[in-house]
């Protein structure tokens, strides 16, 4: 392993216990890290965006195709720049209007077809274990899905059946988030193991 | 204070020491665990598997870099499947921050390897601004999107996307992720461009998953460190997520008993309280 | 004109991809014009990013210029931000043909270095405290106060053990059935289920706010001014 090499795990090693000092208390390290890594990150977008499409989609399209009319969207986009001058704030709303409505425009569509129809289509189809279906399956995702939407839906008071399928609902969501815990711990986990085979593997393999 | 009252009030500090000692045992002590596979990463592997050899898929690396000790497994065990089988990928990544300079590393280590060649066997288009307008712009025209690739090489001089102009030209999506893009790409792109959607994400988020996968629109799903430690598995490529198990195995047995401690504690606490 | 006009923008140009959901996108006039305007909004969404990181250096310096209480840090982020920003804009045809590949973006550059060896150990390190944050806070807050709680706390440890291939290991002593019982019905049934529900709200929530921003009802993307 090249000089080189080591120093650049060393530094990896040196931020990685910087950042980890945090835990015991914070400290000036640790604020150091966190300023370094903001002015990175900023630093990488900048540099990415003037690159990837001030350049690649702005200025070659119109300076060597011809496409003179995307200059509309280099105007709005410089508009945006208006939110650094209060008495210019309003001159960004054109381009975040432009966003917001095509956005809008997909999602709508998309939203209904392919979370609303897709999903309420697989409600309506008989659940599959290992390509047999399983009645109880198909039942247990029918109630859960309706009381899980009662459970959510606040428009009446949850009294009498309403109250019922809605108390059904807050144990199933229970378990659904018992289980989104249970994975939450995992991903955490799965991060510091990540770090610490760096630590264990890299860093101190260059001492052995 | 009572004994118990002490137990429930442990310093923070005593718990970290505990998992940092988790955490490092089984460094000193390797061992390899049998890993069983999940009927939904059985799924995807199977889908990726019964794939026309040297078709093109899109690989995306939708990922931050905090997130890479989940993802970054994943696509490694994919791009073995995907190489080994001489599918040809095309990488993109929807994250700013680190996707393209991911994209870049891994694929370009794994295409070494089976020495597969840029522009021909892969192809990393790198990063655009506005993930709908890429997902949904995609399905008409890549070059619109990406007049270049990651590396500003104009996609004309790219022999792979001579015949890659749209979804139309794929067969399959692999996507890697640790964010909500997932959701559009279901949404958006397997329910308008009817192209299948696999998907490897993170822990976190592999719940909300199972409602995709269960309704057809996700084919295959890995979940977290143990869903890349499945595909590794099934690839036959034993990397860091299922070395990654041992620890995994130890912290979780480690919460459940933490748990477990400071319950009794809440409760002979509260007993005790309530005989005084 | 500083309402009317964005409104009747976010209108137009929202109805034109809403129309060109309907049509194959290739050879007609809605595919084609949704097309164009997914190319603008990318353009000007990537102008959007570049105003945050100008806001960010923005602020710092002015904490710098005014010696602001930890100015030293401040400082840091700009020059960080400039440690990235500089070696990125360099054209490689500037620099002797050694030293080019420091320039630009691509693998081995200034820009790329900085980024895999300085930034992502950071970042990583940064979320993997969290492992030790959700471990203190399971010891402490996590109490079977409840039914439901007991519950959650219940599915939360079976589910633990089930992701784990140890855990896994114990279940399978107790019942040779239990770790595909729990993937089948708690994941694949239960909490199917539960996240199919909570998709649908957000779904119908999704879709009825971009009918409001279409039809210029909402307008609080707008801000002041």
């Amino acid at each position: 392993m090249s000089g080189w090499e080591v120093f650049q795990i060393w530094l990896g090693a040196f931020l990685t216990v910087a950042i980890f000092s945090f835990m015991y208390k914070d400290n000036p390290l640790y604020k150091a890290a966190e300023h370094i890594f903001a002015g990175i990150t900023a630093g990488y977008y900048v540099a990415l965006y003037l690159d990837t499409v001030v350049y690649q989609q702005l200025w070659v399209p119109v300076t060597h195709n011809g496409r003179v009319w995307l200059i509309i969207p280099g105007i709005l986009g410089i508009f945006m720049f208006g939110r650094l001058w209060p008495k210019l704030t309003w001159l960004a709303r054109f381009g975040l209007a432009f966003i917001m409505g095509t956005t809008a425009g997909v999602f709508l569509a998309s939203e209904l077809h392919g979370n609303v129809l897709g999903q309420m289509s697989g409600t309506m189809q008989i659940q599959q274990v290992a390509g047999q279906p399983n009645y109880v399956l198909t039942a247990l995702v029918v109630i859960g899905l309706l009381a899980t939407l009662i459970y959510f839906y606040f428009s009446k008071p949850h009294t009498g059946v309403l109250g019922v399928t809605a108390s059904v609902g807050i144990w199933f969501i229970m378990v659904s988030f018992g289980a989104h815990f249970g994975y939450t711990v995992m991903g955490r986990v799965s991060l510091l193991i990540g770090r610490v085979y760096f630590l264990y593997n890299d860093w101190i393999g260059t001492m052995r | 204070m009572s004994f118990w009252d002490r137990i429930s009030r442990l310093d923070r500090r005593w718990i970290y020491l505990l998992v940092w000692l988790t955490v490092i045992t089984p460094l000193f002590l390797p061992a390899t665990f049998p890993i069983s596979v999940t009927p939904e990463a059985r799924q995807l592997y199977d889908a990726v598997q019964a794939l026309p050899d040297s078709c093109v898929v899109l690989l995306t690396f939708d990922t931050y870099p905090n997130a890479l000790a989940e993802t970054e497994p994943m696509a490694r065990a994919a791009l073995h499947h995907l190489f080994r089988k001489h599918i040809r990928v095309v990488t993109l990544t929807t994250i700013p921050l680190g996707g393209p300079s991911i994209a870049e590393r891994v694929t370009r280590e794994l295409a070494a390897t089976y020495r597969k060649t840029y522009g021909v066997d892969f192809v990393n288009l790198g990063y655009k601004p506005n993930y709908v307008s890429v997902l949904k712009g995609l399905g008409t025209s890549i070059e619109s999107i990406y007049p270049t690739d990651n590396s500003g090489t104009p996609l004309a001089q790219l022999p792979l996307m001579q015949n890659v102009k749209s979804y139309s030209d794929m067969k399959f999506i692999f996507v890697v992720t640790d964010n909500g893009i997932i959701d559009y790409w279901i949404s958006i792109v397997n329910a308008q461009f009817k192209i299948p959607v696999g998907a490897g994400v993170t822990a976190v988020m592999a719940p909300k998953q199972y409602a995709y996968v269960g309704s057809g629109q996700m084919t295959g799903l890995l979940g977290g460190m143990k869903g890349a430690a499945e595909y590794e598995e099934l690839v036959d490529k034993h990397a860091l997520a299922t070395r990654g198990m041992g620890i995994q195995s130890l912290i979780h047995i480690l919460l459940i008993v933490l748990i477990g401690i400071g319950n009794l504690a809440y409760f002979m606490g509260r007993r005790k309280r309530g005989a005084a | 004109m500083r309402t009317t006009v964005p409104v009747a923008i976010a209108f137009v140009s929202g109805i034109i991809m809403l129309v060109s959901f309907f049509f194959r996108t290739e050879d007609n006039v809605f595919g084609d014009a949704s097309q164009q305007l997914l190319i603008w909004s990318s353009i000007i969404g990537g102008f959007s990013f570049l105003l945050g990181a100008i806001s960010i250096v923005r602020v710092n310096w002015r904490n710098v210029r005014l010696k602001k209480s930890g100015w030293g840090y401040n400082l840091l982020t700009v020059l960080a931000v400039f440690a990235m920003l500089v070696p990125a804009l360099i054209k490689k045809g500037w620099l002797p043909e050694s030293m080019a590949h420091l320039a630009g973006r691509d693998a081995g550059s200034i820009y790329d270095w900085i980024f895999i060896y300085v930034a992502t150990p950071m970042s990583q390190t940064m979320f993997a405290v969290l492992a030790f944050y959700i471990a203190s806070a399971a010891y402490r807050a996590f109490r079977a106060r409840s039914a439901e709680a007991t519950l959650l706390l219940i599915t939360a440890s079976l589910v633990m053990l089930w992701r784990v291939p140890m855990g896994e290991a114990l279940l399978n002593s107790i019942h040779p059935g239990l770790p595909g019982w729990i993937n089948t019905y708690v994941m694949s049934g239960i909490n199917l289920s539960v996240q199919r529900g909570i998709l649908l709200g957000a779904a119908l929530g999704a879709a009825s706010f971009s009918l409001r921003i279409l039809l210029g009802i909402e307008r609080t993307y707008m801000g002041r001014g």
